[in-house]
């Protein structure tokens, strides 16, 4: 162990301001991660510093318009929309984190799989063809209807409707890599199979497979939105920003403000993930062709 | 020649690929004695590199077939050993360095660490004592400023640096064989020098037996002791360097000699073999020079001609040439 913890200390140490400074250089992946940083902070503190409960109802104060008392204004219950919006992000933000992780962690695996063992290369690409051909959504709903709604088959029915293009790319980057000299001089030095992949093998494969996971991640939000709003994901009185804006809908013409404000903040969060893509690309890439 | 660390006898490997099994390499047999250097020099596309990676069996086992020959090493038949005795013989037995500087060392890891696994397998040493193994193998290789650079990555170094690192992974456990692909083509003439010596003075400090492969005679006259000239996937001629350069025999080591610009003549235009190489899907029944031979006879597009003794040491693969030396000598 000792050994480990000096190399990772040898390692790291020169590296990690000179990566930092890079970092914040880029201007894309400053705003992409405060603006993550910002909602992620707002979905986990909310519950802890306010006592305000997103199902709360007052009956008398239905459809209020944005106010200093309602900043994005009550629903049809009259909820408070603004604590809906940040209780909401909890669950949209979940989603999207567990679809990246549970995505990205499978089409690795299977990616890499394909890439090294040739034999395995046709059945698992044949399948993911066979995923892909449906549309992502459709097979979600699919997916999701059969679970039955809840968080966790949402994220199972997101993941699976994903896999197929990280499988792509991972085994794309994997055949690149498979023939680099530096894999058949660690064949050489009598390296296994399973040394050679997770030494060699995948970390060189995992730039591309970040940056698309950055953009699974929102996607994954604006999915579980539509499946929200299409009745098969997360059920109310949860409040997540697809199923707000699907309650919204049927007052839309008289109270825009439920439906206008879970919208910005899936716009935001979008918006600020392909941010955060853009910039890992930038500045993986750079890295890896050499030089600062 | 006492027993041979490594010989290869009619080792003939066939690809697939969308047209069918091709020929890479057809009945190469050479031996490798112990402590010997011997040269491989052929053009692109003879076989050189399918013969260096066929002693590491590193062709992809699906696509290729071996349907004769055996890769003796000390004993062990390499085409036949298993994963793991093999794994035991590459890395610790026999090493390899390759052409491509760039590629061959992974972006990912720090030089310590691309060392030091080799280190930690074979020798089973800790990271400590591994990595003032790695400083030492690195002074070795003359990198200066050795334990600052074991934790650069790969990119913060120049070509000819990297190919130090290579041979410096290579050389990690004390090979008896080191196959060099090409050490020395990717790299700047001066850097290449630096690295022959290099190479060369390793040789002896460690008494390892070296193949060399190269399309660069100036390399081989300078470093090999032994030749074995290839062309179309075949062994043409095999001959101790100061033969081979003195009297080539065969046609297409004549027109390679021929075609060294020289530096003490005046100028003259270079000599060139008329026509190209034959690809390996290209069926050419008899000799595979045939076609660019100036030498050529009936028999020679009949049959492939076999490998006949010009000297004790030295043996062709063209009857014709080898019987006019013997009127010759008689």
């Amino acid at each position: 162990m000792s050994d480990i913890a000096g190399r990772t200390n040898v390692v790291i140490a020169p590296r990690v301001p000179r990566v930092l400074r890079r970092l914040l250089q880029h201007r894309a992946f400053v705003i992409g991660f405060s603006i993550v940083m910002l909602l992620t902070l707002a979905a986990v503190l909310t519950p802890l510093v306010s006592s305000a409960d997103p199902t709360a109802m007052k009956v008398r104060l239905r459809f209020r318009p944005p106010s200093s008392a309602f900043w994005f204004g009550t629903d049809q219950f009259g909820r408070d929309v603004f604590i809906r919006v940040l209780y909401g992000a909890r669950v949209s933000l979940f989603v999207g984190f567990a679809v990246c992780v549970v995505s990205g962690l499978c089409s690795a695996a299977l990616g890499v799989i394909a890439a090294q063992f040739r034999r395995l290369d046709g059945p698992i690409m044949r399948l993911m063809d066979a995923l892909m051909s449906f549309p992502a959504i459709l097979l979600a709903l699919g997916i999701a209807a059969a679970l039955g709604p809840s968080v966790s088959s949402v994220v199972a029915a997101l993941s699976v409707a994903y896999i197929p293009a990280g499988v792509r790319i991972v085994r794309a980057a994997g055949l690149t890599v498979r023939e680099m000299d530096y894999v058949k001089s660690a064949q050489i030095s009598g390296a296994s199979s399973l040394r050679i992949i997770t030494r060699h093998i995948l970390p060189n494969c995992f730039s591309p497979l970040l940056v698309h996971l950055t953009f699974i991640f929102a996607y994954a939000m604006l999915a579980e939105a539509a499946l929200s709003f299409l009745g098969v994901g997360i059920q109310p009185p949860i409040a997540s920003w697809g199923n707000i804006i699907a309650e919204g809908r049927d007052y839309a013409t008289e109270a825009w403000w439920i439906m206008l404000f879970p919208g910005i903040a899936i716009s935001l969060a979008a918006l600020s993930l392909n941010l955060l893509g853009d910039a890992f690309g930038d500045l993986l890439d750079p890295r890896l062709k050499g030089g600062e | 020649m006492n027993q041979p660390l490594l010989s290869i006898r009619n080792l003939t490997v066939e690809f697939h690929t969308d047209s069918g099994w091709i020929q890479a390499i057809d009945d190469v047999s050479l031996d490798v004695g112990e402590g010997e250097c011997v040269g491989i020099v052929g053009e692109s596309g003879s076989g050189k590199s399918v013969t260096a990676l066929s002693i590491l069996r590193l062709h992809d086992p699906v696509t290729t077939r071996l349907p004769s020959g055996a890769i003796d090493y000390r004993g062990t038949d390499l085409l036949r050993a298993r994963g793991s005795a093999l794994r035991k013989i590459r890395g610790r037995e026999i090493a390899m360095i390759f052409q491509d500087p760039m590629s061959s060392l992974n972006p990912v890891l720090t030089i310590a660490d691309q060392i030091s696994e080799t280190l930690r397998r074979h020798q089973g040493l800790d990271g400590a004592t591994a990595r003032k193994r790695v400083v030492e193998l690195l002074s070795l290789v003359r990198i200066p400023d050795a334990s600052r650079r074991a934790d650069d990555y790969p990119h913060r170094l120049s070509g000819g640096m990297r190919q130090r690192v290579m041979i410096a992974m290579a050389i990690a456990c004390r090979p008896r064989l080191l196959i060099a692909d090409e050490p020395t083509t990717a790299l700047d003439v001066t850097v290449q020098a630096q690295v022959l010596d290099l190479l060369r003075e390793l040789r002896r400090e460690l008494g390892m037996s070296v193949i060399l492969i190269t399309h660069d005679l100036g390399v081989i006259a300078e470093f090999a002791e032994r030749v074995a000239v290839m062309y179309a996937g075949r062994v043409v001629e095999q001959a101790p360097v100061g033969a081979l350069f003195r009297q080539p025999v065969h046609p297409y080591t004549r027109g390679l000699i021929d075609a060294v610009p020289g530096l003490d003549s005046e100028a003259r235009r270079l000599t060139m073999i008329p026509g190209r190489i034959p690809g390996p899907q290209e069926m050419i029944p008899g000799c595979r020079f045939g076609p660019r031979c100036a030498w050529v006879q009936e028999d020679c597009r009949k049959a492939p001609p076999p490998m006949q003794p010009v000297s004790d040491r030295q043996s062709a693969r063209c009857p014709p040439r080898v019987a006019a030396l013997d009127v010759c000598d008689a």
